[in-house]
């Protein structure tokens, strides 16, 4: 059956933390300070971002980092969600938006095209698959100005697809999918499929699609994120500040500090509450994802 | 161990292919309809803006006068002559080869020791940990480059005794800087790959080392680390590509500190060329670029011996 | 983008191995539309017209609105975008490439030559009111948006930023120092305030700008071009002044290494750590929100002279408004140019929402512009800047690619600021990598 259950069969939890009672206090003690000082090393940047969120701008320079100052996180809210006519929010819907469809449909085609390398032997397809692995290693900066001038031939610059339709494109995706599908979907069930008279397109959305579940959970989070964090590709392809996503408006925004100095609030205000949606997303679907992310390591 | 992972791996790969190769044309449709639409859109975004970039490289302008219009015209490899004399460029490189050199293997280190922690039965609270470890990736590159510039400026910062008496923006230390920055963000998520490969691992296995006696730091040594060598081959490939196009924590970190160069990375080297405009020049650089990335990782494959992407 | 290139450009995209193609219909682009030095016949468009402007100006659209409700034939759409290096210009450059670039760009000054050398630019000298306008603005913008040339109007100046002094009344009265009128006493001053245990100032490494400021208020050039090719002079005589009374306030150790704008910066101010800024009328409003802790204890001073007893000033930062190649409406474009930088209701507008400084003299007389501020201890401070503004040297000029030359530079003052190699030997670097640059893409130099 699936990798999920299986990892779960692998997985013996409660005989592990049996034994776990034999474990010398000393090494017990060791680990708990190690993590715990890194628990700190991690979440302290992010309570510090949430404490600046509160305070107002003179204090956050002024006052002690680590804790509240006078509580100033409702004025600070509104300002950022008022600012020129409260662009702030449409940033918001954009990003969820372009990171949401975008990964959607995003993590239906790679997933596609991971499974056809992965189930089919056709010409080509390791060279294929090379091909698609070697896009991840070229610069960003590089293919800006010709995305733009494809765009532009299509007269699409500065309008929705121009980051939208880029941002479908996840070469790591289909490395998963590829992975995935080998490991998860079993040749015998396709071949059982056939024998019923069910098509291959069909046996791809009936029956393997649910088999690959983690993996396309697992694509989609990382696409999501991927799209969401980009701010290069909108930054080359809009003018209009109205398609921004919510990236890009606070790199614009904080470019503007010099001239509008109140800004500076509203980019660490709109900072927190961009990774807000990002953090609850992981939090919400965590269950799915750590079973995808296990076939693209133990099966590399 | 690799061997194990490695042929039991191989084995089904082959009976499929063997298999649906005497099908290959009964699903030719079937393989269009699921390839194609990934592939055209691979085609239009990835393929063809890297042909572009690769033409224009070979290309040069010519203008008369101060304010004359430009021609474009064949330029043979003019614009890598200006690569490769470039000095700029080849010591931004030595700088993130630096950076790669400390960076990914403290980084890798720390994913591995925590998902080794966190798979040992020494740890409770495994949920929490992994969370919170992982967390910082939810924080896009901009942001996290802004916060952690707040904390390293002296004047601002809440760990006055630590920016007091150091001073991390400084020329000698920003490098690993931003370091600490690119670690913060992925560190917790190159932990969960390896852990989820940990966690993968049949049980039995552990049996047989317990029968013999050993301790769980004996266990980890050389029963966990070598299954995960794989997941830790992989995540090093990523991190390897990630440091030589650095650009977000350098470039926010430029309004921090006056210790960043306009050419401080190769991919810093790349904008900066395009912004002159001369993006003939910035193609040039780029496909350099693109190639040594290919080539460190082919060699760093290699020398693994691992074939992560086969 | 004319008809023509479409249907070029269509068949790209449908052409997945046509790179060449693809730079074929760049490369008709740009010799279809090649330079037209002289003005052009600027006429009316027929019939309803629509523009596009992207710019940065805070409140920009309080005036839009104002000039849209007034033309209900010429309707502007305005789009806001990151400041100009921060990726403006790139835009604009990547959208003149594909020949779609807005009707009207903000553009800076310094930056005006590198699009006129990109051929961006329509010189709209031919349009109606645009060559009378000239004797509305303070002369030393429209030497920039001219060039120094006959017909030729490539821009219409909208802002700028005369340069003054800063500084904390209250601490130098304390200290017994007098408010420096030359930059010895200026050096002196210095010296005091740093047994004080503060520093007179910060030395800006990112701020190129600022620098340029400072060697043209000296009479400093550094380039010039007639007409076949440029001359590029960072280390002239007064260059090299001005970049060694630095490196000796900074070798003395009496000036913080603080970037300008940061928030560190901010909070030096705030905490009385920094008592001058010798800065551009905008800075007012960077002092009094990046130290709101200090109001009414700044006051503004004319910058400190070379020779006792001159009136010179420097100018750092300040827009045009240019009329982008590939607009088909270059008419209108002028008329709506014009109208927001010269018309009071305009200027007063762009005053109020985005503190813009107006080129034209008649707009220093804004009544807001003549009201003491608050934050100054109720010293009419744009009296100073005013004056300023006139006192500016109308001849300095900026060369092809400052983006460039500024980084440059500022790497070597970043050095320099580390304790090896000079400001001098920086603005040497930045002298040669200019070159180097101008070279690389064919424009020609002397040597």
């Amino acid at each position: 059956m699936s990798i999920l259950t299986r990892t779960d069969g692998y997985g013996p939890t409660t005989a592990r933390e049996r034994r776990g009672v034999r474990e010398h206090p000393m090494s017990r003690l060791v680990a708990f300070v190690v993590m715990g000082a890194f628990t700190l090393y991690f979440l302290v940047p992010i309570w510090w971002l949430f404490v600046a969120s509160t305070k107002s701008r003179g204090q956050i320079a002024s006052t002690a980092g680590l804790w509240f100052a006078d509580w100033n996180l409702w004025e600070n809210l509104g300002f950022v969600f008022t600012y020129d006519g409260g662009v702030y929010l449409r940033w918001l819907g954009n990003a969820v938006l372009y990171a949401g469809v975008g990964a959607l449909l995003g993590t239906l085609l790679a997933s596609m095209c991971g499974y056809a390398l992965a189930k089919y032997a056709f010409r080509g397809r390791d060279a294929l698959f090379n091909v698609i692995l070697g896009g991840v290693l070229v610069p960003v900066t590089a293919l800006a100005l010709p995305l733009f001038l494809i765009f532009s031939a299509a007269n699409l610059t500065n309008s929705y697809w121009s980051v939208f339709l880029p941002s479908l494109v996840s070469p790591f995706g289909v490395y998963l999918a590829r992975i995935y599908a080998a490991a998860s979907v079993p040749a015998e069930l396709l071949e059982a499929a056939r024998l019923d008279g069910s098509g291959e397109v069909r046996t791809f959305f009936t029956v393997s699609v649910r088999l690959m579940a983690p993996a396309l959970v697992t694509i989609f989070l990382f696409q999501f994120v991927t799209i969401w964090n980009n701010f290069f590709l909108p930054l080359v392809m809009l003018s209009n500040d109205k398609l921004y996503p919510v990236t890009l408006g606070l790199y614009a925004w904080n470019s503007q500090t010099n001239a509008v100095p109140e800004l500076r609030t509203a980019v660490v205000v709109g900072a927190f509450v961009a990774i807000v949606p990002l953090i609850l997303a992981f939090l919400g679907l965590q269950r799915f994802w750590r079973g995808g992310l296990a076939a693209g390591g133990v099966k590399a | 161990m690799s061997t194990t992972t490695g042929s039991g791996r191989a084995a089904p790969t082959t009976r499929e292919a063997a298999s649906s190769g005497r099908r290959r044309s009964r699903h030719g449709g079937a393989i269009t309809v699921f390839v194609v639409p990934f592939f055209l859109l691979f085609a239009l975004f990835y393929l063809l803006p890297i042909g572009y970039a690769v033409f224009r490289s070979f290309r040069t302008v010519e203008r008369e006068g101060t304010f004359g219009p430009a021609t474009e015209v064949f330029g043979g490899l003019t614009q890598y002559e200006q690569v490769f004399a470039s000095e700029a460029f080849w010591s931004s490189l030595g700088r993130v080869l630096a950076f790669g050199a400390v960076q990914v293997p403290v980084m890798l280190g720390l994913a591995l020791l925590f998902a080794l922690l966190i798979d040992s039965p020494l740890v409770k609270g495994k949920r929490f940990y992994r969370l919170a470890f992982f967390a910082p990736y939810a924080v896009p590159g901009v942001i996290a480059a802004i916060m952690w510039g707040f904390l390293y400026s002296p004047g601002l910062s809440p760990f006055t005794f630590v920016t007091g008496n150091v001073d991390l923006l400084g020329s000698g230390a920003v490098l690993w800087s931003i370091a600490n920055v690119v670690t913060w963000v992925y560190a917790g998520y190159n932990m969960l790959i390896i852990y989820s490969a940990l966690q993968a691992i049949p049980g039995e296995i552990y049996e047989a080392a317990r029968i013999d006696g050993a301790g769980q730091l004996r266990i980890a040594w050389s029963v966990k680390i070598p299954l995960v060598v794989p997941a830790l081959v992989l995540t090093g490939v990523f991190s390897i590509i990630g440091t030589l196009q650095l650009l977000t924590e350098p470039q926010v970190f430029r309004s921090f500190t006056t210790s960043i160069s306009s050419t401080f990375t190769p991919n810093l080297v790349v904008y900066t060329t395009s912004t002159v405009p001369n993006f003939n020049l910035a193609a040039a650089f780029s496909v350099v670029l693109a190639l040594l990335t290919f080539a460190l990782s082919f060699v760093f494959l290699r020398l693994t011996n691992r074939r992560a992407f086969a | 983008m004319s008809r023509h290139t479409q249907v070029r450009a269509g068949a790209v995209a449908v052409a997945l191995a046509g790179t060449a193609v693809l730079a074929g219909c760049s490369g008709a682009a740009e010799d279809g539309e090649g330079a037209a030095p002289e003005a052009a016949a600027c006429a009316p468009s027929e019939g309803p017209v629509e523009l596009t402007y992207t710019g940065w100006v805070p409140g920009m659209e309080d005036a839009i609105a104002m000039w849209n409700e007034a033309n209900p034939d010429v309707q502007v759409t305005y789009n806001t975008g990151p400041s100009g290096n921060a990726g403006t210009y790139q835009d604009f450059f990547n959208q003149l490439e594909a020949g779609e670039a807005p009707d009207l760009g903000q553009i800076e000054y310094d930056t005006l030559p590198n699009f006129r050398v990109q051929d961006g630019l329509v010189n709209i000298a031919g349009c109606e009111g645009v060559m009378e306008s000239g004797e509305q603005f303070v002369d030393w913008t429209w030497q920039q948006v001219t060039f120094g040339e006959q017909d030729a109007v490539y821009a219409i100046p909208q802002d700028t930023g005369p340069m003054a002094m800063f500084y904390r009344k209250d601490l130098f009265a304390k200290a017994g120092i007098d408010v420096p009128s030359t930059w010895d006493e200026y050096a002196d001053a210095a010296r005091t305030i740093r047994e004080e245990g503060a520093y007179i100032t910060h030395f800006p490494r990112t701020d190129v700008n600022w620098f340029a400021g400072l060697v043209w208020q000296d009479q400093g050039r550094w380039f010039a071009n007639d007409g076949e090719a440029w001359t590029v002079d960072l280390t002239g005589p007064e260059s090299t002044e001005v970049a060694e009374y630095w490196q000796g306030l900074i070798d003395e150790g009496l000036v913080k290494d603080t970037p300008g704008f940061s928030d560190e910066w901010n909070n030096e101010l705030n905490t009385g750590e920094l008592w001058t800024w010798v800065s551009a009328v905008w800075g007012s409003n960077s002092i009094s929100s990046g130290a709101p802790d200090t109001s009414g204890k700044w006051a503004v001073a004319p910058m400190p002279q070379w020779e006792a007893g001159q009136n010179a000033a420097g100018n750092w930062g300040g827009s045009s408004v240019a009329v982008l190649k590939g607009s088909e409406h270059p008419y209108e474009a002028a008329q709506f140019a014009l109208w927001l930088n010269t018309s009071e209701e305009a200027l007063t507008a762009l005053n109020k929402g985005g503190g813009l400084y107006p080129a034209t003299t008649a707009g220093l007389e804004l009544p807001a512009l003549k009201e003491g501020l608050e934050f100054y201890g109720g010293q009419p401070i744009f009296d100073v800047f005013a004056e300023a503004a006139a006192a500016t040297d109308p001849s300095f000029t900026w060369g092809p690619t400052m983006a460039q030359t500024y980084n440059d530079v500022a790497d070597g003052f970043g050095t320099a600021l580390g304790g090896s190699g000079t400001l001098l030997d920086a603005l040497q670097a930045g002298e040669d990598a200019t070159k180097e640059t101008l070279t690389s893409q064919s424009i020609p130099v002397n040597e």
